[in-house]
């Protein structure tokens, strides 16, 4: 279904011209050097593509003849026609190394051994014959005299193609060589026939499927090595999962295309890449990864792309009962092949209803200077160490990811995970609380356990659980604390909050003593009475003995109601100073 | 002698499952659904002879379809019987999974009896000496597919098995009840789908060594997928 579903896309794109995606037995590809050559083969000069300032610059993209994959010790035999890396079509070596010289000398002889090896009216073409006269003349070793030469042999691998002086466009992008490349798409070669997995047509059987970049890397999606426990009734490599050809390079070309630098249909989160399409041409792809991920050049675009959600149900923008299907597939790179974490298909109206649940379970009252992020990528730092998404446990942003898109429960590493860091920092983010609130809420609602308590957005002083009210409690006894001492620098909460959050009996007698020293040290009259009745009123909520300890759930609405109240105190205090002034 | 093959109804459930896709084997993915090759050997795990073969009809998906991730340890070789065996340490993988979890279906498959002449050759027929004169006379005279209908169901009933069945993969083995269609039934889910092609099973009958996979596009209708024949032509050799 992965397969097909891409393979559809790469026809869905392959119809509109505007796509840009590459026809079969083509690549689009990034030539950052072009050789100038004139009709006499004479070399002119070394033309730089790339626009844009340091670390950013791009080389322009060409559409090119398809690369083949090359490994092994035979490798330098093949090349690629018309372009290729500085070895090939310069013969330059990667390195001084005598092994690598005489490697870079055999790459070339294949380069050129390529070109000539072309039909006769191919050759005729006035770019290719420049190209043949340019090696016949040697005019090769003047390339190395340019001045560009020492920024180009900079690049590692740097690749290289012709353009005829006075033309606009590369030699292999004449139309004489596409036609070439198109016809022998068309023509079958003798190779092994049988029956297509993603079409159901018969046709001829890819060995090796192309490469997929993904992290910096490049690995296959279907691939099987060969004596490794894969080979199943006598069949190797690609053989064992019969793919024609052609859809083998739709669905790799549409796959790259999804993974590409420039892609908008990519998040990565962790570890995993996820893309995603959608089966038409909807808006919900452009606002999709706003939801996950981090985008540096604009870090307020998941705030915007929340808000569009919620307030799709008026404007439209996002059709929420659109019937149209949207895949996602999540990826992670696993020892040099690629794994499929996750596979969703769904329309998306029932997409966008998930992620619309997610913000309302996750939401939660928040301080006025908070400007509140949602995406999945700040989620993720709130709950790793170092707040680096990083430090992640593998597996989590993946289960994470697919329960914000099934709208199944999280899961319970996440609420782990997040106790963990609270007591390790002795404090509760935002984030955090909103983390364990979306988490009992969507499992209470789920599994609708005996227990029918959802938790609020903002203080619920009926809440009677006894970790919620001991959470209120400690930020009570905090507040009064911090009054007592203005400026104090480490509060109760550096020193006791693990503690009082996992065994609340053994710290909160001794909190309680500390209470009434504080309180004494107070001037105001009327703010002791508050903060008496205040704590009398979360009292009469508790049962006479204190727990001896709180399990996990339990320490989840302690962190809650710490938060909660906390914020309530403050807003309080807020308050009251506005109708001062 | 004239008959009717005999239609037989399995419920099976476990709590996860891989139909292993071909092109996603090494890093495994399941297929959506059970696989009706995957489903034959279920019933071939109850009963099976030389003289009888299963032929999968329909396939009723009672449990909507979930997913889970599970990185697990696999071993990287094949047993050979020439071999001294594997060893695990030096041949251990570690591979990402994407399974099934908590699937039930209901398995209709037919009991085909396959007359004594047109069966093929076992490995391990009884040798010429061993065979007394009047049994090669009488040889199965009495044989008929009755018999095995009885044995198929009095099997079923008390849940015997050669070895115990299994989703996909023998670490997910499944629970299996009869269903004689005297109680009433879970429906199946209320989802339809295109599930694309799907391995019917593979093709022995052309060339037993070198076989082809056949594969035919799966279509789920309300939870149950009807699955075309053998020789029909929706099957793709």
């Amino acid at each position: 279904m992965i397969l097909q579903a891409l393979y559809d896309y790469y026809q869905r794109k392959a119809v509109d011209p505007d796509s840009g995606i590459a026809p079969e037995g083509f690549v689009w590809k990034e030539i950052p050097f072009v050789i100038v050559i004139n009709h006499e083969g004479d070399f002119i000069s070394l033309e730089d593509t790339r626009e844009g300032d340091g670390k950013k610059k791009r080389a322009k993209k060409y559409l090119l003849p398809k690369s083949v994959g090359r490994s092994g010790s035979n490798g330098w035999m093949t090349s690629f026609l018309l372009w290729d890396h500085y070895g090939y079509v310069l013969g330059h070596a990667r390195s001084e190394g005598e092994k690598d010289q005489v490697m870079a000398q055999k790459q070339m002889l294949s380069f050129i051994k390529k070109i000539q090896d072309l039909p006769q009216e191919i050759k005729e073409d006035n770019g290719v014959l420049a190209v043949i006269r340019f090696y016949d003349q040697r005019s090769y070793e003047k390339v190395k005299d340019s001045d560009k030469w020492e920024e180009c042999s900079k690049i590692i691998g740097c690749n290289m193609s012709f353009r005829l002086d006075g033309d606009s466009s590369l030699i292999p992008c004449n139309t004489s060589v596409q036609k070439y490349i198109a016809d022998q798409c068309d023509e079958n070669a003798d190779g092994v026939t049988g029956l297509c997995l993603i079409t159901g047509k018969r046709g001829e059987i890819a060995r090796i499927h192309s490469d997929t970049p993904i992290n910096k890397d490049s690995k296959k999606f279907v691939s099987f090595q060969r004596s490794s426990g894969y080979d199943s009734y006598g069949k190797e490599q690609a053989f064992n999962a019969p793919i024609s050809k052609s859809a083998e390079f739709a669905y790799t070309t549409a796959m790259n295309m999804l993974l590409g630098k420039d892609s908008i249909n990519k998040v990565q989160v962790g570890n995993t890449t996820s893309i995603f399409w959608s089966q038409k041409e909807d808006v919900f792809e452009a606002i999709f990864p706003s939801f996950f991920g981090y985008n540096k050049d604009n870090p307020d675009a998941d705030v915007k792309a929340v808000k569009t959600l919620f307030e799709s149900a008026w404007t439209g923008y996002v059709n929420t009962n659109s019937n149209t299907r949207f895949y996602i597939l999540g990826l992670s790179p696993n020892s040099a092949r690629i794994a499929v974490r996750f596979w969703h298909t769904g329309s998306i109206g029932k997409c966008s209803g998930n992620i619309k649940q997610h913000f309302d379970d996750l939401e939660i009252i928040r301080p006025s200077h908070d400007r509140g992020h949602y995406s999945l990528f700040w989620l993720l730092s709130a709950i790793a160490h170092e707040k680096k998404v990083d430090n992640i446990p593998p597996n989590l942003s993946g289960q994470i990811f697919e329960a914000v898109i099934t709208g199944g429960t999280y899961p319970a590493t996440m609420l782990q995970q997040t106790i963990r860091r609270i007591r390790a920092t002795q404090d509760v983010t935002r984030v955090q609380a909103g983390i364990l609130k979306a988490y009992l809420n969507r499992f209470h609602r789920i599994y609708s356990t005996k227990e029918k308590e959802t938790i609020t957005v903002a203080l619920d002083s009926n809440n009677i659980n006894p970790g919620y009210r001991l959470g209120r409690l400690f930020a009570v006894l905090e507040k009064i604390q911090e009054e007592a001492n203005p400026g104090i620098n480490a509060t109760i909460r550096d020193r006791f909050y693990g503690a009082a959050s996992s065994t609340p009996v053994t710290v909160f007698s001794q909190l309680l003593k500390l209470k009434n020293h504080h309180l004494a040290k107070l001037d105001n009259e009327g703010r002791k009475v508050n903060f008496e009745r205040m704590l009398s009123d979360i009292f009469a909520g508790i049962d006479a003995s204190m727990p001896a300890h709180l399990a996990m759930e339990d320490q989840a609405r302690f962190a809650i109601g710490y938060y909660h109240q906390r914020q309530a105190l403050f807003t309080k205090s807020s308050s009251n100073n506005e109708s001062k002034n | 002698m004239e008959h009717f093959n005999k239609t037989f109804c399995l419920e099976v459930k476990g709590d996860y499952a891989c139909f292993t896709r071909p092109e996603m084997k090494v890093e495994r993915v399941s297929y959506d659904v059970i696989t009706p090759s995957s489903a034959r050997g279920i019933f071939e795990a109850i009963f099976w002879k030389p003289a009888i073969r299963w032929r999968i009809r329909k396939i009723e998906i009672l449990n909507p379809i979930k997913w889970i991730s599970v990185r697990r340890n696999e071993v990287g070789q094949t047993a050979s019987d020439r071999s001294e065996g594997i060893f695990i340490e030096t041949a251990r993988q570690q591979r990402a999974g994407l399974f099934l979890r908590d699937v039930a279906y209901r398995l209709y498959a037919e009991l085909e009896f396959i007359p004594h002449p047109n069966r093929t050759e076992t490995k391990r027929s009884v040798p010429e000496p061993l065979l007394d004169t009047w049994e090669k006379e009488e040889f199965r005279k009495d044989e008929n597919p009755g018999k095995y209908y009885g044995i198929f169901e009095r099997r079923a009933r008390k849940g015997q098995c050669f070895n115990q069945p299994y989703l996909g993969c023998r670490e997910f083995s499944c629970e299996f009840r009869l269903i004689d269609g005297h109680t009433t039934e879970t429906v199946p889910i209320s989802e339809t789908r295109d599930l694309g092609f799907m391995l019917y099973d593979l093709d022995f009958e052309k060339n037993v060594k070198e076989s082809s996979p056949a594969f035919f596009r799966c279509c789920m209708e309300q939870g149950v997928i009807n699955v075309p024949a053998w020789d029909s032509e929706e099957v793709r050799k």
